[in-house]
């Protein structure tokens, strides 16, 4: 990696997702700006404490690890109402000023995910001006060493959350925290907790609420020191099953994109150079209907449920274990065996402080998990074309054909097709931030709170996460499955007429029939979001000084 | 006036290229057809129903009338025709990402081509050039191309399962049925309407059904006008 990002300038969230890095707390709270010289004061003083991209360690260069980290967003009525000039707000993407809710007919929140079924903080967001959400704050709490790692985590939380209602305080109603985020047993909260998912044991876990191990393919583009080793597979694919990293301007605006040139961004380029969109999604999960539906379709698909648990998302539950790699309750017991022993040793080596080691280990997990690609899995016989991975993240899957001679139901790499074999995939990638909420207290309800928020970044919202999210994830054709949805998250049909259903393929070379995956139930629900912009610090210093002006 | 109809985007551009470097153009044309191998980009992109290239000589242009002005053209023009399923912008971004080099090469003889990377100048490029459509027809408005490709598969598979399995036994009807379904798993997705493409074009969509609805037709009473049929499917519209 040769190019060398401004870490000071960037904010961490951004190129950080902060639960891998020993915070598994944090808080997130929205606020609604009622003067604007008091809120671009509040600005300038929760800048002051904003936790930027910067290396944490003992060289030059490098800072201590914060206790809590500290980011800060604004939605297009919060950049207005701080007084950013009009034309700098008209430089902004047009979803953007939208926002969430005016684009729910493009995402496919209908149903019981469309806005009138929100949180009511999102319900009111962008109706009245006393309601619409403005900044976004976040507060990450890091783990303590011992056994005490979530008192220690939840008190740098609650220290971070009092520091910020008392620069809430000196605003005198200048800044109002927003209500309306909606806790256990339909609380009425002011901000909205995240965590993550703990054991029976009480230990940390990286899983969803449905079971998956989440977050394991995340992005990787040009300079980010920290992820220089991590490409292969979260980058993009090359000829010959080799990786780089995505073009920065992928995900930061003011930078070079795949497209060999400066994402559309407002003016003046201080504004935007080094900042970016951020998506805001609190996705409810039905657990008992999930549970339900697996275990009814388990019991008839032919590899059993937990193969069947694994062809929804493309990896196996227990380990996280790509199917492509470990099509087979066999081979994933493999698989499972050396991460348990990497992990061990990767355990050992951090208590003693062996760096080298450290790396290694890290390195034979990391390939494990995510080094892979579709070439030798092209007709989706081991990961499903309407899989959670396959669909969110296609690699160069879709660089695919079938000719006249070939056997039917089957696809191959369509060789020297395209330009580079990640074309369609390269543009379509986002950052994936945040952690589950709530807790699941009883599996055979939908009704509690649990889900996760998902925080997605990146440089495109339309095309980029609403693509996905439009033809992806609600639709098939990029995939040849028609309107067939990805089976984990799309907005699966509420219509007894219209049932949704997706195909688990077989083998072309077998005996087998494909697995039809009949009446798939909603899985998850959204309850609200919005659009926002993560400014760089020099953004959010003229922001806070009033000074933005593109002439 | 509407560039689409059902899942199915018209795409009409025009571009000047000088007289003299014509030939150059024709050339490329001819090589791309008789070598397959060139076009490979383009056919493994399924969301285009195909795509059309052609040189309109100066002269070449319809005069349909003595009473016609006559035009004086300074180029010869390529027209570019293509039906695709999905956005412009998708269309396009598919196009510059996978296929760059094939578009410099049609295009690279017209005037002030801006060459299809980087992105938005190509982007400025096609939408200046591009004609709008007046009028556009969708037999099928619910079928993308690869949903009229797989109801073809199904259909010939279906037929000749059913002349295979006439005298067969009951296991080898199950093997035969097994191998149906497997040679078609990738052709039975199914087939509801479109996710909207814009939220213009869904807000002009939405206008037109509701004047179809609410208008009456032919002097027809207040409650008499009957809607026209549906143009775009939307009968088995979900999750309402």
């Amino acid at each position: 990696m040769t190019k060398q990002l401004d870490l000071l300038d960037i904010q961490g969230n951004i190129l950080r997702a902060y639960g891998r890095f020993g915070y598994p707390v944090a808080r997130y709270v929205f606020l609604n700006v009622r003067n604007t010289a008091k809120g671009r004061e509040f600005v300038g003083e929760i800048t002051k404490k904003v936790t930027t991209s910067v290396e944490w360690g003992d060289g030059p260069g490098k800072i201590k690890q914060p206790d809590r980290t500290v980011n800060i967003a604004f939605t297009y009525q919060g950049l207005k109402d701080l007084g950013v000039p009009i034309s700098s707000l008209v430089g902004f993407s047009p979803e953007f000023a939208s926002g969430m809710k005016g684009r729910k007919d493009i995402l496919g929140d209908d149903g019981p995910s469309s806005p009138e079924h929100w949180d009511p903080i999102w319900r009111g967001n962008r109706e009245t001006r006393e309601k619409d959400v403005h900044i976004f704050i976040s507060l990450n709490a890091l783990a303590g060493q011992g056994l005490d790692w979530l008192t220690v985590a939840e008190k740098n939380r609650d220290d971070a959350y009092a520091w910020l209602l008392d620069e809430i305080n000196k605003t005198e109603g200048g800044v109002v925290l927003l209500d309306g985020h909606l806790g256990d047993d339909d609380a009425n909260l002011n901000y909205q907790d995240v965590r993550v998912v703990l054991d029976n044991n009480g230990v940390p876990t990286p899983k969803e609420h449905f079971g998956y191990t989440d977050g394991i393919s995340d992005p990787v583009f040009e300079g980010v020191p920290y992820d220089e080793r991590r490409v292969k597979g979260r980058g993009k694919q090359m000829p010959g099953g080799t990786w780089a990293p995505l073009a920065t301007g992928e995900f930061l605006l003011g930078h070079v994109d795949e497209a060999k040139e400066y994402p559309p961004a407002p003016e003046p380029i201080l504004l935007s150079r080094n900042g970016t969109y951020m998506i805001y999604r609190k996705l409810h999960e039905n657990v008992a209907t999930f549970d339900r539906y697996l275990e009814e379709q388990g019991s008839k698909f032919p590899g059993g449920k937990a193969l069947l648990a694994a062809k929804f998302v493309g990896r196996w539950p227990d380990t996280g274990v790509p199917l492509v790699k470990a099509p087979d309750a066999a081979s994933n017991a493999k698989f499972g065996a050396q991460l348990l022993s990497l992990n061990a040793a990767l355990n050992a080596a951090q208590k003693k402080g062996d760096k080298e080691s450290v790396k290694s280990n890290e390195q034979a997990i990391d390939d494990i998990l995510s080094d892979f690609t579709y070439d030798d899995d092209m007709s989706g016989a081991k990961c499903p074309f309407s899989s959670h991975i396959r669909r969110i993240n296609p690699r160069a899957s879709l660089e695919m054909m079938n000719e006249e001679g070939d056997k039917p139901g089957s696809f191959k790499v369509s060789k020297d097709a395209f330009d580079t074999p990640g074309a369609l995939a390269n543009r379509r990638r986002l950052l994936r931030r945040g952690l589950p909420y709530g807790e699941v207290k009883d599996r055979t309800r939908d009704d509690g709170n649990h889900g996760i928020v998902i925080m997605m970044v990146n440089a495109d919202i339309n095309r980029q996460f609403e693509f996905v999210q439009q033809q992806w994830v609600n639709y098939g054709n990029d995939f040849k499955a028609g309107n067939d949805k990805e089976i984990i998250l799309g907005n699966h049909s509420m219509d007894d007429n219209f049932p949704s259903k997706a195909v688990i393929e077989a083998d072309p070379d077998s005996d087998q029939p494909p697995y039809i995956l009949s009446k798939i139930p909603r899985l998850v629900v959204t309850r609200g979001g919005d659009y926002f912009f993560i400014p760089s610090m020099t953004a959010l210093r003229m922001i806070a000084q009033g000074v933005i002006d593109p002439t | 006036m509407s560039n689409i109809a059902g899942k199915a985007y018209a795409m009409n551009v025009i571009t000047p290229i000088r007289p003299y470097t014509t030939w150059v153009n024709k050339f490329i044309f001819w090589i791309a057809v008789k070598i397959p191998g060139t076009l490979k980009g383009l056919i493994t992109l399924s969301l285009i129903h195909y795509a059309r290239w052609v040189i309109i000589g100066k002269d070449q242009f319809p005069h349909l009338d003595p009473k016609q002005p006559k035009e004086e053209l300074n180029y010869t023009y390529m027209m570019f025709f293509s039906n695709f399923n999905g956005s412009w912008d998708q269309y396009v971004d598919s196009f510059t990402f996978a296929i760059p080099g094939g578009l410099d090469l049609f295009w690279k003889w017209n005037i002030r081509y801006s060459k299809s990377v980087p992105l938005t100048p190509f982007h400025d490029y096609i939408r200046y050039n591009q004609i709008e459509t007046i009028h556009y027809y969708n037999a099928y408005p619910l079928a993308a191309s690869n949903d009229v490709k797989s109801a073809k598969t199904v259909k010939s598979s279906l037929i000749k399962f059913e002349q295979d399995t006439r005298n067969v036994s009951g296991d080898n009807f199950l093997k035969l049925y097994n191998a149906l379904l497997r040679g078609l798993q990738h052709d039975m997705g199914d087939m509801y309407p479109t996710p909207i493409v814009s939220m213009s074009a869904h807000q002009v969509e939405r206008r037109q059904k509701w004047h179809a609805a609410n208008l009456p037709e032919g002097g027809a009473g207040p409650t008499g006008g009957t809607a026209p049929k549906e143009a775009h499917g939307h009968s088995a519209k979900k999750g309402k």
